[in-house]
């Protein structure tokens, strides 16, 4: 038996190659390398500038630059702004479509669409309809007497429009996991405070938000890691301006690797970012065993 | 018919002159061009089959839109192995692909097939613009002058001209000063509902439109022009550090700023092309413009305004209304100094086709939107009567100074377009608080280079080709 | 005046309907079981007079008032359910806390309601624990209390006790008679479980696929069944059934044959077909040599202590029955029983209905 046991570990570690394999040169190797590079002067467009190793410079310069602390601040600004309207609006829809009315199935297919298209798509999307002079979104509007809102051209609403179409494609996500949280809940209880004649606003707040909680905590936690790292939406729709409101971290460590061609100071961000979401995640996982109802 | 006119034409070019390929010379040899989808390709690549039967060389053209195409062209350079042996440069670009020896040296080419490309021909500074420490390393396909585009028909309007003069106190003619151009479009911006050459709008008209984009930097192409109008240097002659926070770039960046008021409400998301699209369809009285696009405010099919009205042209506006110098640009085409000897024929040749004197007149007359760079193209008494602005080309020419081509081009492109786009959105309180801190991070950058380093950089040395 | 009046209510979804006319009168502080098998409308019963599902016909009321189109929370009852249905991230406080406040009361009326509530279930210990913590049988106590310190008119139980083990069962049954006693509410209690029913009900109503089979006390139900659905429902081991049919003057089934006893002449027809229900309690072995005895075979013997029963084939006959233990004889046994057709029940074999005086 332990002889069998013995070799069943072998066959496993070699089944367990490949996937070590792909996992190295996929996401260790170049995490490496971009820890590697993070630490050197490494301008790709100018091999006449020296490359060498500069110490800590490339991160010193991040994290006293105003611009990357700005980067921060609008990461952290859309964060609030998304999430908090995709918490509302996401527990709202997912009660909506928990209920037993003609057509809720067919509204829930329908609503995740959104999810499924890749974000460049949606940036074009809402390129489209937040276009100044040929827009859908103004047009619309301009049957409501509103004038044309300058959506993404203005620094009042670029980033309210980015978190718009963000909303758009991320609530069904929400949704998603609260309607199955929704579901999962016995309708004993929601019985019982009928009989018992507890008000509609009670029982929500007293006994179906605290029980989705921790779901709700979750999804928030997924949302957050996602939002950190949003970009393809920004890109195609403000590409960070106008000014700076919408220069998100990302867009800030593509600048600096892809256009600036400093591949050394875009690595030390990617770093940095990558502290500021391992935060996240372990917190996330914190929330996880944290058991609610003990 | 058309066809073996093409032919005869061609056979002309290649038998008349000396160094040039004969039909089947370049036989199996497959070229590769990274470009631009804008009018200084998109009208050669549906005719490279004339190439190939010519001289036998199969070309492929690939098109991109500009903004991130340097980044192609970049990682194609830092690559050992070649996809592209043609390049599409911008001028601006030379500085970091000539110093990176990106780029095949032309110079020599140049002087060897002087009289078969017509040297004397090319208005020099388009050649000038496309070399790096005096070595050419692109070819001019177009050449631009930044001018400025107006309502020929609203300037010559004698109500508008009457209330125009009653207001401001003299005649409304092309601008001269930015004063002037800033009166003009104050004057010409009207809401929906008012009256315009005696029409009542219905829909709002403004007094300008220019790229104020931070996109790919789109708000430095016409901001730079502005400095230079007002005499302003890019670098520091001494220390070779930057130069643009200077009186004259503060002044440009403040005629910006006072032209908002009269741009569409977009303003901060005006790229070239939504740019000029406003003057195409006749929506503003002015618009100041790099001169690959104004061929098609002549062209009925392709803008509204030769339908509704009728453009003018003049030289860009200055500080004092005195000539300073135009900025020119070079759209060109250049040899990947990687590929091999036999393809780097090969693409001189068709560089050289391309290009030519004769390809240039037959995109004149068919109406491409090439932006000439021949004297005999652009003086010739019946394409001018055509295209009324090749006067103001060929004029300004005269007056003309080379853009930037310092290899940090691209991170002043980006610093300065983020820095300004934000003056211009009312973030940075001051013009002179943007334009420092835009130089402060360029300086940062450059700092750590020797300072006979940076000197080099920034140095125009005249073009060898015509020593 | 009647706690609750069931007048011709009906239950339909759809096309099915699943309530068939129930008539019933529940009288103030009685404690009455609908019993039936799974399907029967006896927890849809339940819930038309907790207001959770609408009433399609006839006339509910509750105190004298038709509360048809009233809503549940103003029926002035409260219901404990088959899972308890405690909110699981309260305390047991807090649970019954939240079943306080649409009345509104003080703080110190609440207090005392909770502590008095607590004390009589023996759940002082246990109010700052979430259900989590809880045994099933504290969690019952726990649903219960919730039920109780609204202090309603009328309880309801659907299916309290299915969730427990046997022998927990046995003891929160115990408890719930006693608190009935206590308290002298008025109960309507759901169960397919009829020594439930047997034990704790003043009166039991007996539901199946949707109809009312009989309503009366435990006894009156167990002695006299009115149909033969009540017949094998009630008692434990179930009645047996043999099919006969009635030919000159006497019964006559596949195996045997018997003179139709003089309580039944002039209530059977010559002809009819017949179901005979014995109790197992009636089937007494028998010597060879009485006239009336059957052959029978032992297939079975389950030793119960002071019973044993008997699995038996009796001819084509299946039949259970339930001797003092000492008289057990072992399984193959050949051997001999009588029928006690004294203490037999007669049914009419298509209609069901029990041909036994009233």
């Amino acid at each position: 038996m332990a002889y069998i046991r013995k070799r069943n570990k072998k066959i496993f570690g070699i089944f367990l190659v490949p996937a070590m394999l792909v996992l190295f040169l996929t996401t260790i190797y170049p995490m490496l390398y971009a820890g590697y590079l993070s630490f050197r002067s490494y301008d790709l467009a100018k091999p006449f500038v020296p490359r060498v190793f500069v110490g800590w410079s490339n991160y010193r310069e991040i994290l006293t630059s105003s611009e990357f602390l700005h980067t921060l601040i609008v990461t952290a600004k859309l964060m609030a702004m998304t999430l908090s309207v995709q918490l509302v609006l996401g527990v709202g829809i997912a009660l909506l479509v928990t209920q037993k009315l003609p057509g809720m199935g067919v509204a829930r297919t329908l609503l995740l669409v959104p999810m499924m298209i890749s974000p460049v798509i949606v940036g074009l999307v809402w390129l489209f309809l937040y276009f100044p002079e040929l827009g859908y979104l103004n047009y619309f509007l301009s049957f409501l007497g509103v004038g044309a809102i300058p959506w993404i051209t203005s620094t009042n609403w670029a980033l309210w429009a980015i978190a718009i179409a963000d909303i758009w494609q991320w609530t069904p996500f929400v949704m998603m996991g609260t309607a199955a949280a929704v579901q999962s809940l016995s309708p004993e209880p929601y019985e019982a405070a009928m009989i018992d004649g507890n008000s509609r606003w009670d029982v929500f707040t007293r006994v179906t938000l605290p029980q989705l909680k921790p779901v709700l905590v979750s999804l928030m936690f997924l949302r957050a890691i996602d939002a950190f790292k949003i970009y393809d939406i920004i890109f195609v729709l403000t590409k960070g301006g106008p000014g700076d409101t919408t220069e998100v971290l990302s867009l800030f460590i593509y600048r600096q690797s892809f256009t600036f061609w400093r591949m050394g100071v875009g690595a030390a961000a990617s770093f940095v970012s990558l502290v500021i979401i391992v935060v996240l995640i372990t917190l996330f996982f914190k929330s996880l065993n944290r058991d609610d109802y003990a | 018919m058309k066809h073996l006119k093409m032919a005869l034409m061609g056979s002309a070019v290649a038998i008349g002159t000396t160094g040039s390929a004969t039909a089947g010379d370049f036989d199996g040899v497959e070229l590769k061009m990274l470009a631009i989808g804008d009018t200084s390709v998109t009208r050669l690549a549906p005719i490279v089959g004339e190439f190939e039967e010519l001289t036998g060389a199969k070309v492929q053209i690939d098109m991109f839109p500009y903004p991130g195409l340097i980044d192609k062209i970049v990682i194609e350079a830092s690559a050992d192995n070649p996809s592209y042996q043609l390049m599409w440069v911008d001028s601006p670009w030379v500085g970091v692909l000539g110093e990176s020896g990106a780029l095949e040296d032309l110079t020599e080419l140049v002087k060897r097939d002087a009289e078969e490309i017509h040297l004397d021909d090319i208005i020099p500074i388009q050649l000038q613009e496309n070399t790096w420490q005096g070595r050419l390393l692109a070819f001019p396909a177009s050449g631009m002058i930044w001018h400025q585009n107006y309502r020929k028909d609203l300037y010559e309007h004698p109500e508008e001209q009457a209330a125009f003069e009653a207001k401001y106190g003299y005649p409304l003619t092309p601008a001269q000063t930015w004063d002037q151009y800033i009166d003009i479009a104050e004057f010409f911006t009207r809401d929906a509902g008012e009256a315009l050459a005696g029409e009542v709008l219905d829909k709002p008209f403004y007094g300008n439109a220019q790229a104020y984009s931070r996109v790919a930097g789109a708000i430095t192409h016409d901001f730079f022009p502005i400095m230079r109008s007002f005499g302003g240097q890019y670098w520091d002659a001494e220390t070779g550090l930057c130069a643009m926070d200077g009186e004259a770039a503060l002044a440009a960046a403040n005629v910006m700023k006072e032209l908002v008021a009269f741009n569409p409400p977009d303003y901060l998301g005006l790229m070239w092309d939504i740019r000029t699209g406003y003057m195409e369809r006749g929506e503003t009285a002015q618009s100041s413009y790099w001169s690959v696009r104004t061929v098609r405010l002549t062209n009925p099919d392709e803008a509204v305004l030769p339908t509704i009205g009728e453009a003018g042209y003049a030289a860009s506006p200055t500080g004092d209304g005195n000539p300073q110098p135009t900025m020119t640009g070079a759209l060109s085409f250049a040899i990947n100094s990687k590929a091999t000897d036999t393809e780097k024929e090969a693409a001189w040749e068709f560089i050289k086709w391309g290009t030519s004197q004769d390809m240039m007149r037959r995109f004149a007359e068919e109406g491409s939107g090439v932006s000439q760079f021949h004297k005999s193209i652009l003086s010739d008494p019946e394409l001018q009567e055509k295209y009324p602005y090749y006067q103001v080309l060929l004029d300004t020419q005269e007056n003309a100074q080379r853009r930037i081509f310092h290899p940090f081009y691209a991170d002043v492109e980006e610093v300065f377009g983020v820095e300004l786009n934000k003056f211009m959105a009312g973030e940075t309180e001051s013009a002179q608080e943007a334009l420092t801190n835009a130089c402060t991070k360029i300086n940062t950058r450059l700092k750590v280079f020797p300072e006979d380093l940076r000197l080099r950089w920034i140095n125009d040395a005249q073009a060898e080709i015509f020593d | 005046m009647s706690a609750i009046t069931l007048s011709n209510v009906t239950k339909r979804y759809g096309a099915v309907q699943v309530v068939h006319g129930v008539d019933l009168e529940i009288d103030k502080g009685e404690f009455v079981v609908l019993l039936g098998p799974s399907g029967c409308g006896k927890t849809t019963t339940l819930r038309m007079v907790a207001g959770l599902e609408d009433v399609t016909g006839g006339k509910l009321s509750i105190g004298g008032q038709v509360v048809n189109d009233v809503a549940p929370k103003d029926r002035g009852v409260a219901m404990v359910f088959q899972n308890y249905a405690l909110y699981p991230h309260m305390t047991v406080r807090q649970n019954m806390e939240f079943a306080l406040r649409p009345l509104k009361l003080g703080a110190d009326e609440v207090e005392r309601r909770i502590n008095e509530t607590a004390e009589i279930l023996g759940l002082s210990e246990l109010l700052a624990r979430k259900p989590a913590q809880l045994s099933g049988g504290q969690r019952q106590r726990v649903a219960m209390g919730r039920a109780m310190v609204r202090t309603p008119d009328v309880f309801l139980f659907d299916e309290p006790l299915s969730n427990l083990d046997a022998k927990l069962r046995t003891q929160v049954r115990w408890e719930i008679g006693k608190l009935h006693q206590r308290l002298g509410t008025t109960v309507l209690y759901v169960t397919h479980d009829q020594v439930e029913a047997m034990t704790l009900a003043d009166k039991i109503v007996i539901m199946r696929d949707g109809y009312v089979e009989q309503v009366g006390t435990p006894e009156e139900v167990y002695s006299n069944p009115k149909t033969s659905f009540v017949a094998t429902f009630i008692g434990s081991p179930s009645m047996n059934m043999i099919d006969a049919r009635i030919t000159d003057g006497r019964i006559e089934a596949d195996g045997f044959s018997h003179p139709v006893p003089t309580r039944f002449a002039g209530r059977v027809t010559e002809g009819q077909d017949v179901t005979i229900g014995i109790r197992p309690i009636s089937i007494e072995l028998a010597h060879a040599d009485d006239e009336r005895a059957l052959p029978a075979t032992v297939e079975v013997t389950e030793f119960l202590g002071n019973e044993a029963l008997l699995d038996l084939r009796v001819g084509t006959h299946e039949l259970v029955a339930e001797i003092p233990a000492e008289q057990r004889v072992p399984s193959g046994t050949k051997t001999h029983i009588r029928l006690n057709f004294d203490l037999a029940h007669f049914f009419d074999a298509g209609t069901g209905r029990s041909l036994n005086a009233e």
